[in-house]
């Protein structure tokens, strides 16, 4: 597998690029630009060599001529200027602490903690590195997992720590680190025969309680809603270096889709590192829009946001092979959407004796 | 028998006058304990500017309100002014006549339209207290002041005089004073703070009298003042006959009766306003009466017809008589500056505009409408905006909803304007006061109270129209903040932004930090100009500064030229540069060629002027290439106020002409000189 991360010398040469772009236009008696791709679904095309989404050639260009645009080149200078500090002084901060810092940048202090969050992704993006090359974490933890599954996770002592997700752990799992990179995490060994990745946590809950993993021999994975990037490349991981499939348990409504296709696809935010995210063999699950009908599942109506982000979605290159516009196409017809704990209107355990079963019969899993 | 009768009838009587006081205490002002308290107030303080503006004396009044029984709501009011006085054998005429016949003969725009009457006064103090009302009163021509109590016979409907005696009349410091009245009275009354007190009240009455001194101190002590913001005392106003299109059957009636003339068409022409001789014999031929009848022998079916003559009803040629307009220098407006001064005095401004409309007529009966805004530091910007209504004058405090000038405000959509309103209906919402003034000969109220303007489209449209105009100079200066808030946030990325971007870059890369020169005139690649005015509490002066900023990469050369409230008596001081008078309130600098990257600056202050009277200077330019900040000189807007300049300065010799323009526009032979800075520039279109 190929590294992700960058020596410290390649990602100082690489901000270099981004502050000498500004640098030369002055020197030229031009305003100040920074130049990177377009982050929207009209510049992501899908990447026939990686399985994945990626940024296409649009590129658009931040120049100083407008308050708002010479502030976020400033805040630029200020960022890189702060990663130096932490790669020389050794030490890594949050975002979160980073945008507590920018208090001191005077003019250039974010004015919003998601501001500081965009500008790290710009940086990523531009200079091709990622935030951990940065040394900067994300404030998300990762997910819960459980199932019978052992790997080796390096400690805060750098000691490698032997755990298995079945036996070593609580109720709640194992907790998924930020880091989930070699350095940090191995794996080992696993005797699951596929990994079920979850939306909520009231129903990761149910299928443990149900003793879901042991008798369909899975691992359970909670995403908690959007899933965090380690959530996402540790999928990835396990997926390739085990050879396991991947299914995806969620709601079924619009934002459900969307959390697919970053799992599946590669998110639009992040679709420059699609490939280490993004895990191509994914198979969506359920709830699909076709269940809600077959199950006659109790269902709520969909708010004129839904119905925007569905239609949105038409659009969405991601989605546009013919399965998902059938779906995207039905939930609008029906108007209606289901949450994943809807199954309960037929007891506790339709979902692991009824639903489940029947849903993986269909791609051959049971 | 007729004792009886003369009895039944002076027994009637007796209970007919308090009677009719307490049965109509809700339209006379009496209702409610608030309420009564400021009635009172206002009946002391109208009667002191009217008699004031009459004698053409700058009043300063003095209003003092003294709680005397808090359980039984008892309060002791008393009022002075500098006015003329009274003299002592008509103190109980004034005090004591309970609706005093009214001069139907005599049309004009006085205070005292609305309300009872001071005598209103004296008999609630006395029904509600038992108390009489004491009187000082002293007149320049003599040497002591005239006191005395004032009661009421309500038997007779006459005044009683007691403790009738003379004293000097001394100010608290000692010296002599020489005129005024003072009304000292005891009453129910409960004093109240918000929207319907004393104070906002007497706040009111100041903003539209801004000649008069008020002072106020209320039940708790505290003293309150507002100050005279103008020497200039409100214009006199000048009576004027009724006008055929405002009079009604009675009062036709009554004239005729009274008329001591020889023949109809002298009666005509003599009484009435818009009356010419020919319109006259017209009207008499419409009415089918004998153009040499008396008056005085008129019969019912005469008035009937003439009257209906009068409004048109009645035709010669099947065509109304044609009538002229009535007079309209009768009115006294505020006027736009003092308005503005008014405001400003009140509520701490951020902005102020106002309009003054000329004045024009309704039924006969001529008016004008007066409109003023005020954005307020610290009102609340998510509550209505304060409505402040005033007939002739005089503050409308009850009945808001109902008032014309209410249904005006709320009909125009002040979104535009950048202020709140739900719809665009109602009255809207924002940090903001909103002001409109009828003066007319005749305000037609909706009911007794006289509280609430009734309706009437030519008034509603014409108070539309004062706001409309008035919103657009408005609009033109939000633009123009919007457009410097712009500016300023360019100033900011080139002067702020981009030389630490250029430090920072330098800095991280280890090289020399670069030349901006180049970035900025690249990024604004305009001609800007920065002008602020201020006012100067140190030297009590209004502070101009323009700062004219070349980024472009030419040279260019520009003259520059400013407003200036030359006009208001406004002085130019150090003013270094020089420069020349292009015109009446245009001052003119040329400047030297300023080379790329050059700022220059101009400097000078204004003298003459007090705080909020010019917070905003125009400033124009004469040059090819285009300033941001300023506007291009349109040379012919320069050529027109010369033009009415040289008429304005010679009257003898453009006498000639000025005799057509009369004749071409007899009803307003004076056309009022601009005085507000919106409309003399950047206001109208």
């Amino acid at each position: 597998m190929m590294s992700r991360t960058h020596t410290n010398e390649e990602t100082r040469e690489a901000l270099h690029g981004v502050v000498e772009e500004m640098y030369d236009k002055i020197v030229k008696g031009e305003a100040p630009t920074m130049t990177l791709p377009v982050r929207t679904k009209t510049n992501i095309g899908f990447d026939a060599k990686l399985g994945v989404y990626k940024y296409g050639k649009k590129r658009s260009t931040r120049d100083a001529t407008s308050l708002g645009s010479a502030k976020q080149l400033l805040r630029a200078l200020h960022v890189v200027e702060f990663i130096e500090e932490m790669i020389d002084a050794g030490k890594s901060s949050t975002l979160r602490e980073m945008y507590y810092i920018s208090e001191a940048w005077g003019l250039g202090k974010f004015s919003s903690q998601n501001e500081s969050n965009n500008l790290a992704e710009d940086l990523e993006v531009v200079t091709k590195c990622l935030r951990e090359d940065f040394k900067l974490r994300p404030e998300e933890d990762g997910a819960r997992m459980i199932g019978n599954l052992t790997l080796r996770e390096r400690n805060r002592r750098g000691e490698w720590m032997r755990i298995n997700a079945r036996d070593d752990v609580g109720d709640s799992g194992y907790g998924v680190p930020y880091n989930v990179e070699l350095e940090k995490i191995e794996l080992l060994e696993h005797d699951i025969k596929f990994i079920m990745a979850i939306e909520t946590g009231g129903m990761f809950d149910r299928l443990i309680e149900n003793g879901f993993d042991e008798d369909y021999k899975c691992g359970l994975l909670h995403l908690k809603g959007q899933p965090a990037r380690s959530t996402r490349r540790i999928l990835k991981r396990m997926s390739e270096e085990w050879d396991l499939p991947v299914v995806v348990f969620l709601d079924g409504d619009p934002w459900s889709f969307r959390i697919f296709a970053s799992i599946a696809y590669g998110a639009i935010k992040t679709a420059h590192i699609s490939e280490y995210l993004a895990t191509p063999s994914a198979t969506y699950l359920g709830i699909t829009a076709d269940d809600i009908m077959a199950y006659d599942l109790p269902s709520d109506d969909l708010s004129p946001r839904d119905i925007d982000a569905l239609k949105a979605e038409l659009t969405d290159p991601r989605f546009a092979d013919g399965w998902w516009q059938d779906q995207i196409n039905m939930m609008l017809e029906l108007g209606q959407k289901a949450e994943q704990q809807s199954l309960a209107k037929y007891g506790l355990d339709f979902v692991t004796e009824t639903y489940l079963p029947e849903k993986l019969a269909d791609l051959g899993l049971a | 028998m007729a004792g009886t009768a003369e009895r039944m009838a002076s027994n009637q009587k007796q209970v007919a006058i308090s009677e009719f006081f307490e049965k109509n205490k809700h339209f006379l002002g009496f209702d409610s304990l608030t309420r009564s308290l400021i009635t009172a107030v206002k009946e002391a303080v109208d009667n002191s500017l009217d008699a004031c503006e009459e004698a053409r004396i700058l009043p300063d009044i003095r209003v003092e309100l003294t709680k005397i029984d808090g359980k039984k709501d008892i309060v002791e009011l008393k009022t002075e002014d500098n006015g003329p006085g009274i003299p002592q054998r008509s103190i109980e005429k004034v005090f004591g006549q309970l609706l005093f016949g009214s001069r139907f003969h005599a049309i004009r725009q006085s205070r005292g339209q609305q309300g009872i009457g001071i005598t209103g006064v004296v008999m609630y103090s006395q029904l509600t207290t038992g108390r009489k009302t004491h009187v000082r009163s002293k007149i320049a021509t003599e040497a002591s002041a005239a006191l005395v109590d004032i009661g009421l016979d309500t038997r007779k409907n006459k005044a009683t005089k007691s403790n009738e005696t003379r004293e000097i009349w001394e100010h608290e410091d000692g010296t002599l004073k020489e005129h005024g009245l003072e009304v000292t009275t005891r009453m129910k009354g409960k004093y109240q703070r918000g929207r319907q007190s004393v104070y906002q009240y007497l706040r009111m009455t100041s903003i539209v009298n801004p000649h008069a001194d008020i002072t106020f101190i209320d039940p708790d002590g505290e003293r309150h003042h507002w100050p005279r913001v103008t020497e200039r005392l409100p214009t006199k106003v000048e009576s004027i006959k009724p006008h055929p299109h405002g009079i009604h059957l009675g009062t036709l009636q009554r004239m005729c009766s009274e008329s001591k003339d020889s023949r109809m068409t002298v009666f005509l022409r003599g009484n009435f306003s818009g009356v010419s001789s020919r319109a006259a014999k017209e009207l008499l031929q419409a009415a089918e009466i004998d153009e040499k009848m008396k008056p005085k022998s008129l019969k019912p079916d005469h008035y009937r017809a003439l009257l209906e003559a009068f409004q048109g009803e009645r035709m010669i040629n099947e065509k109304p008589v044609k009538l002229l307009n009535p007079p309209t220098n009768c009115l006294s407006p505020i006027e736009e500056l003092l308005i503005k001064k008014g405001l400003s005095k009140t509520i701490d401004s951020k902005f102020v505009t106002t309009m003054t409309r000329s004045p024009t007529v309704t039924q006969g009966n001529p008016y004008q409408v007066e409109v003023g805004l005020i954005f307020g530091e610290g009102m609340l910007a998510d509550k209505p905006v304060e409505v402040l209504r005033f007939a002739n004058r005089v503050p409308l405090m009850y009945q808001q909803g109902g008032c014309l000038l209410t249904k005006a405000i709320e009909s125009v959509d002040w979104r535009q304007y950048g202020l709140d309103q739900a719809g665009g209906r109602g009255v809207p919402k924002g940090p903001a006061a909103i002001l409109v003034h009828l003066a007319s000969t005749n305000v037609q109220f909706t009911s007794e109270a006289k509280e609430a303007l009734a309706d009437n489209a030519e008034v509603m449209e014409e108070v539309r129209k004062a706001l409309l105009e008035m919103g657009r100079g408005l609009r033109k200066h939000l633009e123009k903040k919007k457009k410097m808030a712009k500016t300023q946030e360019k100033f900011e990325l080139v002067n702020d932004i981009i030389p630490a971007i250029a430090e920072k870059s330098a800095q991280i890369l280890g090289r020399p930090v670069p030349d901006l020169s180049g970035s900025i005139t690249k990024i604004m690649g305009a001609v800007i100009a920065e002008t602020t005015t201020t006012w100067n509490k140190e030297t009590k002066q209004t502070d101009v500064s323009i700062t004219l900023f070349n980024y472009t990469s030419r040279a260019r050369a520009y003259t520059l030229l400013v407003s200036w409230p030359e006009r208001d008596g406004a002085a130019m001081e150090h003013n270094d540069l020089g420069g020349r008078k292009e015109a009446t309130g245009v001052w003119a600098w040329k400047l030297e060629t300023l080379d790329p990257g050059q700022t220059f600056v101009i400097t000078y202050s204004l003298s003459g002027l007090e705080r909020g009277d010019w917070t905003d200077t125009d400033v124009f330019y004469r040059g090819s290439q285009e300033v941001i900040g300023a506007s291009k000189m349109d040379e012919k807007i320069l050529e027109e106020i010369r033009r009415l300049e040289a008429v304005a300065a010679a009257p003898e010799e453009t006498e000639h002409d000025d005799m057509d323009d009369m004749e071409q526009n007899p009803a307003s032979p004076e056309i009022p000189p601009p005085t507000g800075q919106q409309t003399l520039f950047g206001g109208g279109e």
